[in-house]
């Protein structure tokens, strides 16, 4: 049986999707079958970033509405034999969505799979809920400020109350904290929050902390996730993370931003 | 013009000394009579028939109409002369409910207000509490019992202990809302908001283990972050009220 992972924020622009392309490229690079679920239903972007929207002919809503087979919609990712994407539509909006739509391909896929990722949209509204609403475990995306980390609270809370876990009395979903964007000179200037005053704040063990990076950007406008790049700390920072979502014990490191080399600094100056 | 406009600037300038006033919230209990037919003498024949019977209960309550089993025969009720009816009677009549449109259109142009929803009060409620021995009934629910809460209340979660307390022994966070009847004890970081003693206890406190709350209340008094005393921050306190006003201090 799979298991069923949101990677969800509150608030937007923080990372979610950049996050959900890199974990589930992580995870299928460490063997296991994985699928993505884009549930930004009118904002397609988790194809983009995985670099197969040219490749999107069915879609999410079109299976949920019978119009398509699960497996005319699923994309196999070129790369990685083990990843698919789920991709949702652009002309819809997330009234589209129902409950019992999502349950019957969750359900489906929970056979096929061993971790399904849903990337939920930003906000608390009818599409977040229902990423959220079949979840075991949940990736709270959250960045070093204090609006993110109050949104992330919120959406603590919500997971805690408003999903088929909490509803049926099956225990917590699991949480965990994946801070992105973290800068930690900014944060030694004091212009962003450190990382024990955000999990004292939210106490919720931490899975990661992915440095703000250039790369992260420019492996989002190819289409490559950017765990893919072994040599990037963001790259790294993610690999780690996966490894901890897999349950494995691995220390905590707190990764810098990419520093320029030598000869770039040189070229740099002389530009 | 002018003179809204002065009114504006006066009414500013006394808000630094004594307010004018103080708006509160404040429960009241209504009695609702159900109309069955239109006012005719029958009608008032049963009401002096019910103030008969008990004169005292009904003098000075506030009364409240409810139009559903009537709104069949339109905005034909003669609303006016119905108020002053009653009003010899001394029902007072403040308003209608469950109307037509035409119905609540009518009842406003005679001074009368529409009250939407409300809760019935089991009929026999009083009855039990005038005479019946509690012999047959066991040890009863204490009424007021202590709502515990272990897990962190997150931003955007409310939690109200209608029955008294509130024993919160994990964090609140900056955005949640802790309502209790009674007291609220905060055992881990208190960043919400507490409100107590919501139904007019004056004599309901707040504890906290570490003091950052957006905002306190006792009995409808509040103070927030602005308004505590920056010595508080992240200390150990309760508040109380004291001469009406709310005092935040130290436990040592």
């Amino acid at each position: 049986m799979a298991k069923i992972i949101v990677i969800t924020s509150g608030k937007g622009g923080v990372g979610k999707t950049t996050s959900t392309a890199a974990l589930g490229a992580g995870l299928a690079l460490r063997g296991k079958k994985t699928v993505v679920i884009d549930f930004d239903v009118g904002l397609r972007n988790l194809d983009m970033v995985m670099g197969c929207e040219r490749r999107v002919v069915f879609d999410f809503i079109n299976v949920i509405q019978g119009d398509a087979k699960l497996n005319q919609a699923l994309i196999k990712d070129r790369r990685l034999d083990n990843l698919s994407i789920l991709p949702t539509s652009q002309t819809r909006d997330k009234d589209a969505l129902t409950r019992e739509g999502v349950e019957k391909v969750i359900d489906e896929l929970r056979n096929e799979f061993d971790y399904i990722l849903c990337d939920s949209p930003a906000g608390i509204e009818r599409g977040a809920h229902l990423a959220m609403y079949f979840a075991d475990e949940a990736v709270v995306v959250t960045n070093p400020e204090v609006s993110s980390v109050r949104d992330s609270d919120r959406v603590l809370g919500l997971l805690s109350s408003k999903t088929r876990r909490a509803e049926k009395g099956e225990g917590p979903v699991k949480p965990h904290l994946l801070l992105t964007r973290y800068d930690p000179d900014r944060v030694a200037r004091g212009d962003m929050m450190k990382v024990e005053d955000i999990l004292e704040i939210l106490s919720i063990p931490l899975l990661g902390i992915v440095p703000e990076s250039p790369t992260v950007l420019s492996a989002s406008n190819v289409g490559t996730p950017v765990v893919l790049n072994e040599s990037s700390n963001a790259g790294m920072a993610y690999a780690d993370a996966v490894s901890r979502l897999m349950g494995e014990q691995i220390e905590m490191r707190v990764l810098g931003p990419e520093r320029r080399s030598l000869l770039q600094r040189l070229l740099w100056r002389a530009v | 013009m002018t003179n809204s406009q002065r009114a504006d600037v006066n009414g500013h300038k006394h808000r630094t000394a004594v307010a004018p006033f103080q708006v509160r919230g404040r429960f009241f209990t209504a009695i609702v009579l159900q109309m069955t037919r239109g006012p005719d003498a029958e009608f008032f024949q049963a009401v002096d028939a019910l103030v008969a019977q008990t004169p005292h209960f009904f003098s000075d309550a506030p009364f409240v109409l409810d139009l559903d089993r009537t709104n069949a025969i339109g905005a034909s009720i003669d609303f006016i002369g119905l108020t002053r009816e009653l009003r010899k009677r001394k029902v007072m009549l403040i308003g209608v409910q469950n109307g037509t449109i035409e119905q609540n259109r009518a009842a406003l142009t005679a001074g009368l207000i529409t009250l939407p929803g409300g809760y019935d009060t089991p009929p026999d409620a009083n009855k039990k509490r005038e005479g019946a021995p509690k012999e047959d009934k066991g040890p009863q629910e204490p009424p007021s019992g202590a709502l515990l809460v272990t897990d962190p209340v997150r931003s955007g979660q409310r939690i109200f202990a209608d029955t008294g307390d509130l024993v919160v022994v994990a964090s609140v966070s900056s955005g949640a809302e802790l309502i209790a009847r009674g007291n609220i004890h905060v055992y881990g970081r208190m960043r919400g908001r507490a409100l107590a003693g919501v139904n007019g206890d004056s004599t309901a406190r707040i504890f906290c283990q570490s003091l950052e709350a957006e905002l306190i209340a006792i009995a409808g008094l509040y103070k927030t972050s602005d308004t505590i005393e920056s010595s508080f921050r992240n200390q150990r306190v309760q508040a109380f009220l004291e001469d009406g006003t709310l005092r935040i201090r130290s436990l040592k």
